[in-house]
């Protein structure tokens, strides 16, 4: 059974059916309903798990961008604040302990690299 | 002469604070006329909001724990160190080791802290999700359970229009028990009865603290079979014969009960005498607009410490910070504080295991309710596991 309904058409009805008849007769709402669909069926088909490591690798990155970012405005003001070391205080600066920290972080990184090459 | 920031707590505010200041305040750094301290009793920061997912086995609780060193910006001088003792006239915050930590302005972000010892017998009969501790306790609980009844209980501060912490976490757990008994296959023979107590905040008599999600919850636990219960203040627990008592002349029977338990502020605050909250629960009087503590010019509060009547929770933080550090930036650069803070939440709310309900609301108008989703999920998933620490560390 069917019925026939009168709608009284508002302004903002009337342009959206404009937009959405531009749409149709672009043959564009095709694309769009594919996209819907696309997203819809990613969201579906993702997992607890899979978003789990996918943020873990974000976090990663981000914690990597943070350590790398803080030793870099260090970096920048200690160079600024002193003048460039003679080879007596680039020994000196060897000594420091944060220094070797960082000098030993940075060779244990480079063997990481070495084992996977 | 440098200016000296002090910050006192290594939790969510104190930490989003030290880090937003340094970057908003790096050329007085680079000049060399700012010192930013914080002290903290740990030297680990831990993110409260994810004991409610090893209560359900959902993680093991190591990955909401960090070193609050690696997160803090160099530019933060780090001390581990109890304060025990803040002297507002003279400017300076006492460690327990007995050092003296000056200030100029200073931030006190100490949070507040469970407190079940103030209803008799829910120490020993109770359960609660708000410590790691207390969390793999219940889940060890959860694990085993097969029949019998989970009572949800909520108790309010005593001191008018005050939120427990974290509103929502009593419907959010509720839903995340149901569908944990569903895929243990136990839902049928496990009754779970959700209490709320007469008086809490904006409403009497209702499911939650404001009226708009206090409505649609009864359509919600119907159509997920929760029972659930009007007007139950827990006043007394029988821990030998498991029974709630309220403060109504109610009674009921619990297998297990899980428990928001009162809060109370850090006992630095509480023996403060800054505050003037009732049964000395030591909420920081706080100017609703500025966050500085009342009557006090260079003391700023936010978090879960102040006695404002939105939620004690990380999505209110997130938004005082900005506030807050403005505001600090302000009095050194111009004089004055400069923004003002409008209540503003923002969270996404974990309805059951896998529905994320994202909310909003601020001073002026209350949280709409909106259907959840499984999108909501996992962004909720996103932000406990990455995006928390990103944000703590002042990069979002």
């Amino acid at each position: 059974m069917s019925e026939e309904v009168k709608v009284k058409k508002t302004a903002a009805m009337q342009e959206l059916e404009d937009k959405m008849t531009m749409l149709v007769q672009t043959g564009r709402l095709d694309n769009l309903i594919d996209l819907l669909a696309v997203t819809s069926d990613q969201i579906e088909m993702t997992t607890t798990p899979i978003v789990e490591k996918m943020v873990h690798s974000i976090d990663n990155i981000a914690s990597a961008g943070f350590v790398t970012e803080n030793a870099v405005r260090y970096a920048k003001r200690e160079s600024a604040k002193n003048e460039v070391p003679s080879l007596f205080g680039m020994l000196k600066l060897l000594k420091d302990e944060d220094t070797r920290k960082g000098l030993a972080f940075m060779l244990n990184l480079t063997k990481g690299i070495g084992k996977q090459m | 002469m440098k200016k000296k920031i002090l910050i006192v707590g290594g939790g969510t505010a104190g930490t989003m604070t030290a880090n937003n200041l340094v970057n908003k305040l790096m050329p007085e750094i680079d000049r060399g006329e700012i010192e930013i301290t914080m002290i903290s009793d740990s030297k680990i920061h831990v993110y409260r909001p994810g004991a409610m997912y090893v209560a359900f086995h959902k993680a093991a609780g190591h990955e909401f724990i960090r070193d609050q060193r690696s997160l803090l910006m160099l530019e933060v001088a780090f001390k581990v160190d109890k304060a025990v003792e803040i002297n507002s006239k003279e400017n300076f915050v006492k460690g327990a080791s007995g050092e003296i930590y000056n200030y100029d302005f200073l931030v006190l972000a100490t949070g507040c802290e469970v407190a079940p010892e103030r209803i008799p017998g829910l120490k020993e009969g109770g359960d609660w999700f708000y410590s790691y501790e207390g969390a793999k306790k219940i889940a060890r609980k959860f694990e085993k359970l097969k029949k019998g009844r989970v009572l949800v209980t909520v108790n309010f501060p005593k001191t008018p229009d005050i939120p427990h912490q974290c509103g929502i976490a009593p419907v959010e757990t509720t839903m995340m028990l149901h569908d944990f008994l569903v895929e243990k296959g136990v839902r049928d023979d496990v009754e779970i009865v959700y209490s709320y107590p007469t008086k809490s905040q904006a409403v009497e008599n209702g499911l939650f603290l404001q009226a708009p999600t206090s409505e649609v919850l009864p359509s919600i636990f119907d159509s997920i079979n929760v029972k659930y219960k009007t007007s139950f203040t827990l006043s007394k627990v029988d821990p030998d014969k498991k029974i709630a008592y309220s403060q109504e002349g109610e009674e009921m029977e619990f297998d297990i009960l899980m428990s928001t338990p009162p809060f109370i502020a850090a006992e630095v605050i509480r023996t403060s005498g800054l505050s003037q909250a009732l049964d000395n629960e030591g909420w920081l009087p706080t100017d609703r607009k500025t966050l500085k503590v009342k009557g006090l010019d260079n003391v700023y509060t936010l978090g879960d410490t102040v006695d404002l009547s939105v939620s004690k929770a990380g999505g209110t933080i997130h938004n005082q910070v900005d506030v807050l550090i403005a505001n600090i930036a302000g009095e050194l650069r111009y004089g004055y504080p400069t923004e003002s803070y409008d209540g503003k939440v923002i969270a996404i709310a974990q309805m059951g295991l896998q529905c994320g309900m994202p909310l909003w609301y601020d001073y002026e108008e209350d949280v709409k309710p909106t259907p959840c989703s499984k999108l909501g999920s996992f962004v909720r998933l996103g932000f406990n596991k990455s995006l928390y620490w990103a944000a703590a560390r002042g990069m979002l």
